[in-house]
Formats: structure tokens, C-alpha cells, sequence
């Protein structure tokens, strides 16, 4: 169990100083796959780097199996990483390359070439195993490059945006051999991305990150049902919002009726209420709803359904799906009348954003 | 990539300037090698090849002694230098920027800033004064004073190779349970040595072929091979001198050959 503890980076001091990370607290489960996702700059790779100690944390503590290991140098971390580059050393061999961190660990030679062959194995480059690590395909490297990582059996592997540089054939490949790899293990990953899809198809639980604070750590189905604010909610998947007000447990949306939430029981003022587009149903339904009249803005054919952006009434649009194996699909016509409702139980009252009211 | 660029290849006389370029520069060489092939007793007259002065070149202790001489003093001097080198490129591109670090390149550029001439003249002065203080008349101060300006040409594909290498290269093998020493014995020297080899050969053959810094450093008596040469010129213009002059182009050719192998190979 690996306990992230107020961690906080700052790169350089005084004025120019950079708050890259600012007090993250994490708790990460044996086994788990973890992962690390944010967009480009959150601090993703430093919080990587100082878990596996090239960078030293300005403040707080990395806890593992109860000892703070922040202040230990990398090269006496049990924890490995599998580098974005792969970083393969090019004047060896891919089975030289393995042996690496065993023969610098001071491992018993005999003990050496029985991992190599095993992990080589486990990672099906054994055929492989006396090949130049710099005549290898970009698949072939990532794989050695895990092969290398996971040979001196580290407590933790981190990953930071290992499948960035694949095509996405052998990175939806590579994608579901990680994530077998890891379960049959049964190995801690930390993994890095700002892949959305990546991390909800591969994680256990997600950490999002946005300018170095963390924005909530959850599974990837609850992120994705209940995002904890509009970041979240706009970052993992697609989101529409809509202005209202709480008072006294019932939500005022314009346009609508007040109707009685059944989570919300007092009043919050100002809100922004989220629904994700393929949960707005077009038409009535029977389930508890609000009802909103729009016109049809525009259309966009995508396969199985059809999306569909509509201009509500008080002048928000609110994007939604239309299956195309319905007869209402092939109906819709621009600039047409179009009556939706929004399922009470679909709506997730987020805080409205203050930087929105400013 | 179908923009026309400007093509130096394609202006009027091109050609004509590299060809005379190139016999300027290497027929003179090609009538020395012939001459020292030459038979007969007179320089500069042809009576059919043969490798009589060659061997009279290898016959003649003077030659050996000076040829000796060179060796031992190129080979020190550019060990010295290249590990001077080494350790400076390294400080230069891998440690956290050191105070002062202009100055290590103020130091390592001191054969381009001080004329040679002026750097031996110096030399000579000060060494005259230490060799009569130690009464050490040897050839170490033949080697220190190469080994200077040796490491400038040691330096630059040593440095030229660091910048090349991949940093993480280095932060892989501490993640991987490696010190700082074992990573540098085994990750950064093996994909240094190809720079540190072409750098080796190069001060090998810089300090080979020096004659200003050896004439002024050296104790009377001590001739090494350029000085060997310039005194016999100085008496009369032999076949032998063709013969040992080739010999000395010859060795040059083959090591700047084999240092340029060594790095295309090691890529
Ligand atoms: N050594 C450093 N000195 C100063 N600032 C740094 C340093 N390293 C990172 N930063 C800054 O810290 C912030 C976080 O960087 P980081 O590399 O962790 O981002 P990331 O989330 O991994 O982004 P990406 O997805 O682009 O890889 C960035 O704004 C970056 O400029
Ligand atoms: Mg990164």
C-alpha cells in the first residue's frame, strides 16, 4: 500500500517559483491499477518522477508498507518505471537489457538468467532475447522495456504514458495485455495518461488532476456517473450543463416547472446541473422528468446514432443522442420542434463555478 | 521538398575551384610518397621504385630514437589529455552547472586563443628555469606541454557524443537499483567510448605532428620526429626524408582511418 501524504512540488524559489503539485493526498491499494489522468502540464509525470525518486518532494510524505520512502534515492526504491521513451540502454542486448536491474541489484548470477528467460517469456520476446535493443519495432521495445521494469519483481510499476508512441492498433492491443499482464500478476501499476479512454478501459481507479491539485479519485464508472465538479465532468466523457437554482429541495430550471429533487433536500442558491447527452431522452418518458422545448440547431451522423444539438428555449444548447435504429433518428429535420425530458434521476447537481459567475 | 534551394554545386566554376583545390592539396603529397619510392642515390631523380630508403630510414638510430620518441609522447600525452577531457565534458554536460564553468572553457580553448608560437616561446622560458632548478631533462615536459593543447581536440567529439546521449538512458539505470558509478561503467562509458576513442586519436595525431611546441620545450638531444626532420632539412634534402616523411603520413592516415571506423561502427 503505497499512502501519498500532502505531497507538493515546487520547481524553483522565491517570485519565479512553480507550484507543480500542491498537497496531494492519495491512497493506493495492493494490486490496484491505478491511474494518473490530467491533461497536458497537471503534474502527472512529477508526481510519477517523485514516487520513484528523481525528484524530492518540497513538502509531505510517500509512505510504502509504512516506511516514508521520500527521502530514499531512486536506485534504493523498490519501485520500477517503464519510460514514456523506453530508454532501452542501446548498447545491449534485449536479454542484457533485462538482467540490468538484476545484476546492478547484486542478484546471484545464477539466479539471473532463470528470471530473464521467465520474464521474456511472460512478455513473449523470448525469440527475441539476443536482438540489439535498438533494431526492435516500437511495440517490440515497450515490451522489453516491461520486461526490464518488472524483472527485479519491483513492490510498484509505474508508467508514464507507456503506449503514447504506438499506433492505435497495437496500442488497443498493448492496452489489454498491460491490464492482463497486471491482473495476473496481481502487481501495484501507477499509470500515467491524458488518454480519457485509456484510463477508463484500463483502470481499477482514476485519479484526474488538473494545475497540480487532484480533482477526485475514483472508479471509472463512478467518475463518469458522479464527477464531483465540471471539470471532471467535461474532462471524462461529454457533459451539458444547465443553470438553476436549489431551494428548499426543488430545482428551478428556466423554461421548466420546479420539480422535487429526491437527493436534494435544502436549498444550495445557484447550481449547474449535469446531464450527459446519451441520458436525454427525445420525447416523453415515464420516468420522473423535466421537460424542455428546443429547435433542432444541427445534426451530426456518427454510426450508430445520431448527435444532435439542440437550442433550448432560455438559450442554452443541450447536445443529445439520437439512436439511428429508432424511426425518431431518421425524422429529425434542422430547424424542427423538439420536445426532450431530462430523468430526474439523471440530473447530478454540480457547484457552480465561481470563476463562471465572475 | 521540391523547393529549389540554393546549390553551391550549381555555380559557374564550381567544379574548376575543388578540382585545383584538390590537386593543390594532394598532389604535392603524391610527389613526396613517389619520391620516397625513388631508387636512385639523388633526391629528385627518378631511377626506377624501389624501397632502399625505407629501409635505410629504419637502419638509422637518429630516425629510431626520434620515432620513439613520438610515440611515447603521443601516446602520453593524448592519454593524459583524453582523460582530462572526459572528465571535463563530463562536468560540463552532466553535473549541476558548476561556478566558474566559462572558465573551464576559457581553459580549454587556450591553443586557439594564445598563439602557439608565443604559448612555446613562454614555455621555453619557464621550462629552461624548472630544468635547471630540478636538473630533470627528460621528456616529460614535451608530453605536459602537448598534453595541453591536446585537449581541446579530445574534448570536442567526447562532448559532441554526451550531448547525443539520452539523459534518461542514465535515469533508467538508477531506477534499475544502479549507483552513480555503476551507471557510469556501465551505461555512460560503453556509449561514451566511441567519442573518447576518436577523441584519443585525434590528440594522438595533433601531438604527432607538432614541431613549433616540441622545438622550443625540448632538452638538447632530444629530437622527436617532426624536429628530427627539420633539423636534417636544414642540412640537405635526402630520399630518406621523403621515405620517413611518407612513413610519418602513412601512420597519420591509418589512425585518423581507424578512429573514423571505430565511430561509424559504434553508432
Ligand atoms: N524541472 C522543472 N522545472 C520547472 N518546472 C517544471 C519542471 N518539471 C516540470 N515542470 C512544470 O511542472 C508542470 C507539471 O509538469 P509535468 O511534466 O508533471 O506535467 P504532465 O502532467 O506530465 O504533462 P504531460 O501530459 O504534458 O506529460 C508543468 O507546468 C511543467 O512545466
Ligand atoms: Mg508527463
Amino acid at each position: 500500500m503505497l499512502d501519498i501524504r500532502s505531497l507538493s512540488k515546487k520547481f524553483g524559489s522565491g517570485a519565479g517559483a512553480f507550484h507543480a503539485l500542491k498537497s496531494i493526498d492519495i491512497t493506493i491499494e495492493e494490486g490496484e491499477f491505478f491511474t494518473l489522468l490530467g491533461p497536458s502540464g497537471c503534474g502527472k509525470t512529477t508526481l510519477l518522477r517523485m514516487i520513484a525518486g528523481f525528484e524530492q518532494p518540497s513538502g509531505g510524505q510517500l509512505v510504502l508498507d509504512g516506511k516514508d520512502i521520500a527521502t530514499i534515492p531512486p536506485n534504493h526504491r523498490p519501485v520500477n518505471t517503464v519510460f514514456q521513451s523506453y530508454a532501452l540502454f542501446p548498447h545491449m542486448t534485449v536479454a542484457q537489457n533485462v538482467a540490468f536491474g538484476l545484476e546492478a541489484r547484486g542478484t546471484n548470477p545464477a539466479e539471473v538468467a532463470p528470471r530473464v528467460d521467465e520474464i521474456l517469456e511472460i512478455v513473449q520476446m523470448a525469440h527475441l532475447r539476443d536482438r540489439k535493443s535498438s533494431q526492435m519495432s516500437g511495440g517490440q521495445q515497450q515490451r522489453v522495456a516491461l520486461a526490464r521494469a518488472l524483472a527485479p519483481r519491483p513492490r510498484i510499476l509505474l508508467l508514464d504514458e507507456p503506449l503514447s508512441a504506438l499506433d492505435l492498433k497495437l496500442r488497443k492491443q498493448m492496452q489489454f495485455e498491460l491490464k492482463r499482464l497486471q491482473g495476473e500478476l496481481g502487481l501495484t501499476f501507477i499509470f500515467v495518461t491524458h488518454d480519457q479512454d485509456e484510463a477508463l478501459t484500463m483502470s481499477d481507479r482514476i485519479a484526474v488532476m488538473e494545475g497540480g491539485t487532484l480533482q477526485q479519485v475514483a472508479s471509472p464508472r463512478s467518475l463518469y456517473d458522479h464527477p464531483a465538479n465540471r471539470f471532471v465532468a467535461e474532462f471524462i466523457g461529454e457533459a451539458n450543463f444547465l443553470p438553476g437554482t436549489i431551494v428548499d429541495g426543488k430545482l428551478f430550471l428556466a423554461g421548466s416547472p420546479p420539480v422535487p429533487l429526491l437527493r436534494e433536500k435544502k436549498s444550495r442558491g445557484a447550481v449547474a446541473v449535469m446531464i450527459r447527452p446519451e441520458q436525454v431522452v427525445v420525447g416523453a418518458t415515464s420516468e420522473k422528468a423535466i421537460t424542455l422545448d428546443g429547435r433542432v440547431e444541427s445534426l451530426v451522423f456518427s454510426g450508430t446514432d445520431t448527435h444532435v444539438s439542440l437550442r433550448l428555449q432560455n438559450g442554452t444548447t443541450l447536445s443529445l443522442r439520437s439512436p439511428n435504429t429508432s424511426h425518431a433518428g431518421t425524422a429529425l429535420a434542422d430547424g424542427q420542434a423538439l420536445q426532450v425530458s431530462l430523468p430526474i434521476d439523471a440530473l447530478h447537481v454540480l457547484p457552480e463555478e465561481t470563476a463562471d459567475a465572475a | 521538398m521540391a523547393e529549389k534551394r540554393f546549390d553551391v554545386t550549381h555555380v559557374p566554376g564550381a567544379a574548376l575551384i575543388a578540382g585545383v583545390t584538390f590537386l593543390a592539396l594532394y598532389v604535392p603529397v603524391l610527389i613526396l610518397v613517389v619520391n620516397a619510392f625513388n631508387g636512385g642515390d639523388m633526391a629528385g631523380q627518378w631511377e626506377g621504385a624501389s624501397l632502399r630508403w625505407f629501409a635505410a630510414a629504419l637502419d638509422n638510430t637518429a630516425f629510431r630514437n626520434a620515432a620513439l620518441n613520438s610515440l611515447i609522447v603521443a601516446v602520453s600525452a593524448a592519454t593524459v589529455a583524453t582523460g582530462l577531457a572526459t572528465m571535463a565534458a563530463l562536468a560540463v554536460s552532466r553535473g549541476r552547472p558548476v561556478k566558474g564553468q566559462g572558465g573551464i572553457f576559457i581553459i580549454l580553448n587556450q591553443p586557439l586563443l594564445v598563439p602557439e608560437i608565443v604559448f612555446a616561446i613562454a614555455l621555453m622560458i619557464v621550462l629552461a628555469r624548472l630544468k635547471q632548478v630540478t636538473g630533470y631533462q627528460g621528456l616529460g615536459y614535451v608530453i605536459a606541454a602537448h598534453t595541453t593543447f591536446c585537449i581541446p581536440f579530445a574534448f570536442l567529439p567526447i562532448r559532441a557524443r554526451l550531448a547525443g546521449m539520452d539523459l534518461t538512458l542514465e535515469t533508467a539505470s538508477m531506477d534499475l537499483y544502479a549507483s552513480r558509478f555503476y551507471t557510469f561503467r556501465r551505461v555512460t562509458l560503453p556509449l561514451l567510448l566511441p567519442g573518447i576513442l576518436a577523441g584519443f586519436m585525434l590528440a594522438f595525431v595533433i601531438s604527432l605532428d607538432n614541431v613549433v611546441v616540441s622545438s622550443f620545450v625540448k632538452s638538447p638531444g632530444q629530437e622527436t620526429l617532426p624536429t628530427y626532420l627539420m633539423s636534417e632539412l636544414r642540412r640537405n634534402l635526402t630520399s630518406e626524408i621523403y621515405a620517413i616523411s611518407a612513413l610519418l603520413l602513412f601512420a597519420s592516415i591509418s589512425i585518423v582511418a581507424a578512429s573514423w571506423v571505430v565511430t561509424r561502427t559504434k553508432e
